[in-house]
């Protein structure tokens, strides 16, 4: 084909300006508010790193940060887990399997806020479903689980496990059927158990993927929102707050756009130190053969 | 002689036999928790449905009760009603499949444009564009949504619908990596014909590549529609107009109105819930794919 130089600028002017407006636009302006006072009404005043100095000394913030750590510690291993252990029954290839890898998709796919609205419903104290079942089965005093601060992020998690665990099941299954049948075969002759395949070849064989799956569920735990509006609002006081909820209330509730920008680079710098980490020790478990 | 052979033989179907079994029993067991977590995928789509086809008393009842009673009444789909006119869902449903189809349209264009330039075309800064148009991906929204809410906020586009279309419109790294690695695959010679023919790069693009491209346009039109029908921080801080209310929108407004009228809220729930089974049902194919390359990327 032939063209002038400026063509193809044309072809990709859309996206460029797009990237400039609303990506890395928006990052500059966001580092440089994160060094200032700012509540969009009165101009930004330049407070230097007293906004990162506020937060090392403010109990909140140390609060939602362990609630950030909880909820990953929560929501990772469980979504993960289950995504593995769902990816390996669709994968037997039974009568039904594509029916079933369809249908447990489908929570994926839908609004999280209405799904978040059923278990709100599900969770409910007196009139919810769980506690009836609890009731039935005789747990005399279950707790109100939302409305409980020891329980209300671990409702958040499952609820974001639950809504996840399908997509998680196709990477798994992507990344399974990959897997070259002829060695489990081999190892079956050899009168290997069907746990001593899964452990010994399955397992490292798929470790690459779930390398990546890992990466991108701690990413996707750190920007956990929706759940958490529409189940708890962070409540009760801060049990539920997550540092990606609590970047939004402060700019957009508080209108503290200068602390929330330093909070969302903060939340920027500790995942990409993780994801940094995780590439590191990648060499120790993950095999690319 | 066969009297020898025949203990051996026996054994061999004994064992034969056995591994059948095993085979059987392994299998009821899959089905066993495959059923299990079918029930947990279930069950709350399932009450969802079922309360929204209650009467309002019936959601306070110790034990809950499963019956959904409106069913039996006269008029079964009151709930429905009331949350489509009274709390102008249908307007809500209007205003998504508009936000949601522009948007997955738009996106269509631009990605298509930017792929074909990235796989067919040759420009200085090509590569270190493309991969800031993928590094952009893992950015996360909390870093970049106030400088985009003061933007909306300088350009007056607060309560119209432009905020929750343009900057998905434009941002679709997504798209944009999905397409390009597919027009990749399209065969030089195809190319070649084409410019033999006297096209110029865009009708190169718009007669041969994009007709190509079918089935990766599917894919991605049903994921940003998808997408853009889910999305609830853009509607909640650019749209305080209830008119322009988004579904996901509408659904946490009438949530903070009417906390505990439960089969209303359920209602509401199935309606915005619905329409993207559907498409689901309907495209399964294309976004389970997508889905995947989204994922694996």
């Amino acid at each position: 084909m032939r063209y002038r130089p400026y063509v193809p600028y044309l072809f990709i002017a859309p996206m460029l300006l797009g990237l400039i407006l609303f990506r890395l636009g928006p990052m500059l302006v966001s580092l440089a508010a994160s060094f200032t006072d700012w509540n969009i009404i009165s101009a930004p005043t330049w407070l230097g790193l007293r906004n990162y100095r506020e937060m090392l000394s403010s109990a909140a913030f140390w609060e939602v940060l362990g609630n950030t750590s909880l909820y990953a510690l929560f929501y990772v291993p469980g979504v993960m887990i289950l995504g593995l252990a769902l990816a390996v029954l669709v994968n037997q290839r039974l009568p039904g399997s594509t029916f079933f890898r369809g249908f447990f998709f489908l929570p994926y796919i839908t609004s999280t806020v209405a799904v978040a609205l059923v278990w709100k419903w599900i969770f409910a104290t007196r009139f919810g479903l769980l506690n009836a079942l609890l009731h039935a089965v005789g747990v005399d005093d279950p707790p109100s689980w939302l409305g409980d601060a020891d329980y209300a992020l671990v409702s958040v998690a499952v609820v974001a496990v639950w809504q996840h665990a399908g997509f998680q099941m196709l990477l798994f299954l992507a990344g399974l059927q990959n897997i070259d049948d002829g060695l489990r075969e081999a190892a079956r002759i050899d009168g290997a158990t069907e746990f001593q395949i899964f452990r010994r070849i399955t397992l490292p064989l798929l470790s690459p993927v779930t390398f990546f799956i890992l990466i991108i569920s701690l990413i996707a735990s750190s920007q956990t929102f929706e759940v958490t509006y529409a189940l708890t609002g962070g409540g009760p006081q801060r049990a539920s707050t997550t540092l990606a909820f609590y970047i939004y209330q402060n700019a957009f509730v508080h209108f503290r756009m200068g602390y929330a920008s330093a909070l969302a680079y903060v939340l920027l710098t500790l995942v990409g130190t993780i994801t940094l980490v995780n590439f590191a020790l990648r060499r120790r478990w993950v095999s690319y053969g | 002689m066969a009297d020898v052979a025949a203990p051996l033989r026996t054994r061999a179907t004994v064992r034969h036999r056995d591994k059948g079994m095993r085979k059987a029993r392994r299998g009821l067991v899959v089905y066993l928790f495959l059923f299990a977590y079918a029930v947990i995928t279930l069950v709350p789509f399932a009450w969802m449905v079922l309360t929204s086809f209650k009467e309002p008393g019936d959601v306070f009842r110790v034990p809950p009760t499963v019956s959904p009673t409106l069913l039996y009444g006269e008029e079964p789909f009151q709930n429905y009603r009331e949350v489509l006119t009274r709390y102008s869902f249908a307007r809500y449903l209007l205003n998504s499949l508009f936000v949601a189809g522009t948007a997955a349209l738009g996106q269509l264009v631009t990605c298509s444009l930017a792929g074909f330039a990235f796989a067919r075309m040759h420009f200085r800064g090509k590569n270190i564009l493309f991969a800031l148009v993928l590094a952009t991906m893992l950015v996360p929204t909390e870093i970049t949504i106030i400088p985009e809410f003061l933007l909306m906020v300088r350009l007056g586009w607060l309560d119209t619908y432009l905020p929750l279309i343009v900057p998905s419109l434009m941002i679709g790294a997504f798209g944009t990596f999905l397409l390009t690695e597919f027009f990749k695959t399209v065969p030089r010679e195809l190319e070649d014909a084409a410019v033999i023919d006297g096209a110029t790069p865009f009708g190169a693009y718009l007669r041969i590549f994009l007709p190509l491209a079918g089935p990766a346009l599917a894919s991605l039109f049903v994921i940003a529609f998808i997408t853009n029908w889910n999305e609830l921080l853009r509607a909640v801080l650019y749209i305080s107009d209830s008119d322009l209310r988004t579904l996901p929108l509408g659904l946490t407004a009438l949530q903070g109105q009417y906390e505990s009228r439960w089969t209303l809220l359920m209602a509401g729930a199935v309606v915005s819930v619905l329409p993207m089974i559907l498409v689901y049902l309907a495209a399964q194919k294309y976004i389970v794919r997508g889905f995947v390359s989204s994922g694996l990327k």
